[in-house]
């Protein structure tokens, strides 16, 4: 009966052969198509929007270290709410491993992402705070510490003697607001001397320059939060000869502002750092999708840039993104 | 069975043995031969990849050359143009006025050659007496970017004459215009060649060389970067990473590298080569692929490995089943053997095949069969011989028996001893009926039992005063059969070699008995006994005295074997000066019916 015990044991080898052949190649097939999809989905993909052309390309170059297929969505503006939500549900059909998403504030995105996060799609997502539950992984420049950096410029800039006003766009605006606290921190109350919302206006803004000159002359700073209140503020200030005298600060930085740190109109910009912010976004994602927790909150520290520093290797490649 | 395992195949039939050498032999040479070539495979991709990197860096860095080189060639030809010299000297033979077609023929010639350049961003000449040109009509310098403070302008001052190679910068002298360039910029020379007249600045897009690179292919995740000569890096795919902490670079390493080096690095990053090339320029070039697609054969690689395992283990599968197969009619045959040896003769090897095993089934049938007709054919002899033994053995009443007999009874004649003289006719005509009567072979015990009394009636006339004799025989046996006159050669023994020559009285009891199913007979005398010598030749030739061929006990106990079996026969036992008892033993025939 002995040949029988051998057949039985070639018969077992031959199966587990047969069985490991078989996962092997499941697995490698697995592993093959199973290069890790990420979506980012943006704000914005206008060739003209630097800021989220940045972050596409630290997503690209995260994606790229990691090995893992990355696809950039986003409308063609960034108040295209509507199409995000489209681009969203696409997404969430294509069944990616992960989504990288930059939210427009509003309320279908929002739904979208919320399905996201049900569908066990694993979602970071950037630039925006978001009420989410439960809260998913978040990297965002981190605006507060922006608007301190703001404020404590503001109060070198015056020999500690700040009186600061802010130009905001929206009062419902997170980042603006976090922006806001920052710098109210850093001036302290004393220090304070409002925040005045223009939306998206310039002329606003000129126009609350004026006003705002006019009715507290001891405003000598005066942080404008985006950019139309940055050209609008300036515009004033110049027409006003209290360029240099009054302390602009901007943040974020685009080709009009740079300009105006050219010319000494604008006294410095706090810059965040959208490379930073897409590469670790979607390294987030990826560690989450490798089973490694990540911080819930990743915070990108923001540059001050000034007219001095402009110029210098690293603040280069923020102010202008090489394309 | 422990033992059996002291063997090289512990295996006990062929099949096994075959399969399992076969498979081991296979396994061995085939792990030995993937193995190799796996090893060599791999050494062989590395390598391939390692001299396709240095291909690649090599490639880029010509690129690059070139497009420097064109930078210098541009800025020779300004350096060497008479325009431009006159354009930018001190000298104040040329008046503002006249400047303007200078310029304009300056602007013409940097204009002709961007448009066969695309790779140039702008050509620019600055004079230190205040004047510049560009390859543009009309150009408006940035009011806020001081020229003085532009690297590449200090530089080429520092340079004196020699050409300056900026690392990527953003060019702002141009008001609203900031382009990612190198600048290639050269102090010119006034025609004496020895005061300095102005700086000239040819810009290179960063475009080419970033697209350069970024097009390289080094695996999924490998790149390309370059670093000046001191350290700073001129062209990296991650700088913001690096300028933000978020990833190293292994600058320092590079610095020190030689050209044409590489180097190996195994961090968290990975394991990954770098590949060092130093350009005349000063720039080092330096491309980083990692080991996981450098050897992303591997997986491949490894994936043959497997199948090759497998196929192993197909061809395992099928040697088993082959060899199952093949030696299946050799387990018929020995199948059959095994019943021949227990003694079944009617077994047929069923020859399937027409191979050599199916030749040695045929061969083996045929000798069953012969070894089956030899039997049979030794079976018929066999009863034939004892057949005719007994017909022999019955047929032969002694003539000296039947003379002294007679005798005996005419000498009772002559005395007038009528009665005794009818007895011992009437017994002898009985013994003779007996053994003449040929028609069954066996007998009622009780026939046998008045034969033995007739024959011990006649001698015990003969031998009156000598011979005593008694039947033992059980009621129970008598109705059984046995073999015709199977006992009288053993009384006739008893008489003549026991009995005769004793001085005194002589007793022969007879016994039968039923013990355990057989039949025993016991003829015990108390005469003289044997000699073992006596003992012996009794065996081979009966009673050897009176009969030149008589039937040997031998013979007998022969025969009683071959009819019933090994465990029946005759025994004797004898001692001088005892007696001599004998014991036959055979099966118990029933009575008929």
């Amino acid at each position: 009966m002995r040949v029988h015990r051998f057949t039985a044991g070639i018969a077992l080898l031959l199966a587990a052969a047969v069985l490991f052949a078989v996962f092997y190649f499941k697995l490698f097939t697995v592993g093959s198509s199973g290069v890790k999809t990420i979506v980012v989905v943006l704000k914005s993909t206008n060739v003209r929007a630097d800021f989220w052309q940045t972050v596409a390309g630290g997503a690209e170059a995260a994606a790229k270290e990691a090995g893992a297929r990355l696809e950039t969505v986003g409308p063609l503006k960034d108040t295209d709410a509507a199409t995000q939500a489209l681009q969203l549900e696409e997404a969430l059909e294509s069944k990616p491993d992960a989504i990288v998403a930059a939210p427009i504030n509003d309320e279908r995105v929002m739904g979208f992402l919320k399905r996201i996060q049900e569908a066990g799609i694993e979602l970071v997502v950037l630039d925006t705070p978001l009420a989410l539950s439960p809260q998913p992984a978040e990297v965002a420049g981190n605006h507060r510490e922006a608007g301190r950096q703001a404020g404590r410029l503001a109060a070198e800039e015056t020999d500690g003697k700040p009186m600061a006003a802010v130009l905001g766009d929206y009062a419902a605006s997170t980042v603006s607001s976090e922006r806001e606290a920052g710098i109210r921190e850093a001036v302290g109350q004393d220090g304070f001397a409002g925040t005045f919302y223009v939306e998206d206006s310039e002329e606003k803004a000129y126009d609350a320059t004026r006003s705002l000159l006019a009715a507290e002359p001891r405003i000598n700073a005066i942080a404008a939060l985006t950019e139309p209140a940055v050209l609008g503020s300036a515009k004033a200030l110049k027409e006003l000869r209290r360029t240099g005298d009054v302390k602009l600060i901007a943040f974020d930085s685009t080709l009009y502002e740079i300009r105006l740190l050219e010319e000494g109109s604008l006294d410095a910009m706090i810059v965040q750092r959208p490379f930073n912010i897409g590469y670790l976004g979607v390294k987030n994602a990826l560690k989450q999708l490798g089973g490694s927790r990540v911080d819930k909150s990743s915070l990108i520290d923001t540059i001050v840039v000034t007219k001095i520093n402009m110029y210098s290797p690293e603040n280069q490649k923020l102010l202008f993104p090489f394309r | 069975m422990p033992g059996e395992r002291r063997t090289i195949f512990p295996l006990k039939s062929i099949q096994s043995s075959i399969a399992f050498a076969f498979s081991c032999l296979l396994l061995l040479a085939i792990a030995a031969t993937s193995l190799s070539c796996y090893r060599l495979s791999v050494d062989a991709v590395e390598n391939n990849s390692r001299s396709y990197i240095k291909e690649v860096i090599n490639q880029v860095n010509t690129n690059i050359q070139s497009y420097v080189d064109n930078m210098e060639n541009i800025s020779l030809l300004a350096m060497t143009n008479k325009d431009v010299k006159y354009y930018i000297s001190n000298d104040s033979f040329i008046s503002d006025e006249e400047s303007r077609p200078y310029e304009k023929r300056i602007s013409d010639l940097f204009q002709s050659i961007l448009y066969t350049r695309k790779d140039i961003a702008s050509i620019m000449v600055f004079g230190y007496n205040g004047r510049f040109v560009s390859d543009r009509r009309i150009t408006t310098l940035n009011p806020n970017a001081k020229i003085e403070d532009q690297a590449w302008y200090r530089n080429a001052r520092l340079a004196g004459g020699k050409s300056v190679l900026s690392a990527p910068h953003v060019q702002n002298i141009i008001q609203n215009e900031y382009r990612w360039v190198v600048s290639l910029s050269r102090e010119l020379k006034n025609v004496d060649g020895l005061t300095a007249d102005g700086i000239f600045l040819v810009d290179l897009n960063l475009n080419v060389i970033n697209d350069l690179c970024s097009q390289i292919n080094l695996g999924s995740k490998g790149y390309v970067f370059i670093v000046d000569g001191d350290g700073n890096i001129v062209y990296h795919p991650q700088q913001q990473l690096i300028y933000s902490n978020l990833r190293t670079e292994k600058i320092a390493e590079v610095t020190a590298a030689s050209s044409g080096s590489s180097f190996e690095v195994d961090d968290a990053q990975g394991k990954r080569f770098y590949s060092v090339k130093d350009t005349n320029f000063g720039w080092k070039i330096v491309g980083v692929a990692y080991e996981t697609d450098l050897i992303g054969y591997k997986s491949t690689l490894g994936r043959t490995l497997l199948i090759t395992l497998a196929a192993v283990a197909i061809s395992l599968f099928v040697s088993v089943v082959l060899s199952h197969r093949l030696s299946r009619p050799i387990r018929h045959l020995q199948r059959s053997m095994r019943l021949v040896e227990k003694g079944d003769f009617d077994v047929q090897a069923e020859v399937t095949q027409m191979n050599e095993i199916g030749q040695l089934s045929r061969t083996f049938n045929m000798m069953v069969a012969q070894i089956k007709n030899l039997m049979q054919e030794i079976i018929r002899t066999q009863e034939n011989k004892r057949r005719s033994e007994l017909q022999a053995l019955q047929a032969q009443i002694n003539p000296h028996f039947l003379y002294n007999t007679l005798d005996s009874i005419v000498w009772m004649a002559e005395q007038k001893q009528h009665e005794e003289v009818v007895l011992m006719t009437s017994a002898l005509a009985k013994l003779f009926r007996a053994s003449i009567a040929k028609d069954q072979e066996l007998v009622p015990i009780r026939v046998e039992m008045e034969h033995i009394r007739n024959y011990l009636l006649i001698q015990k006339m003969r031998y009156a005063n000598k011979l005593d004799y008694r039947l033992e025989f059980d009621e129970a046996v008598l109705n059984d059969r046995m073999p015709k006159i199977l006992l009288q050669p053993f009384v006739e023994n008893a008489i003549y070699h026991g009995i005769r020559n004793k001085p005194d009285l002589g007793t022969i009891v007879i016994r039968a008995m039923q013990r355990g199913g057989r039949i025993v007979f016991e003829i015990e005398d108390d005469g003289l006994g044997m000699t073992a010598e006596q003992l012996e030749k009794i065996r081979e030739t009966g009673d050897g005295e009176n009969r030149s061929k008589g039937i040997g006990i031998s013979n007998v106990d022969e025969r009683i074997k071959l009819i019933c079996g090994p465990a029946y026969g005759v025994r004797i036992r004898s001692e001088r000066e005892v007696g001599t008892c004998v014991t036959i033993t055979i099966p118990k025939w029933p009575a008929k019916g």
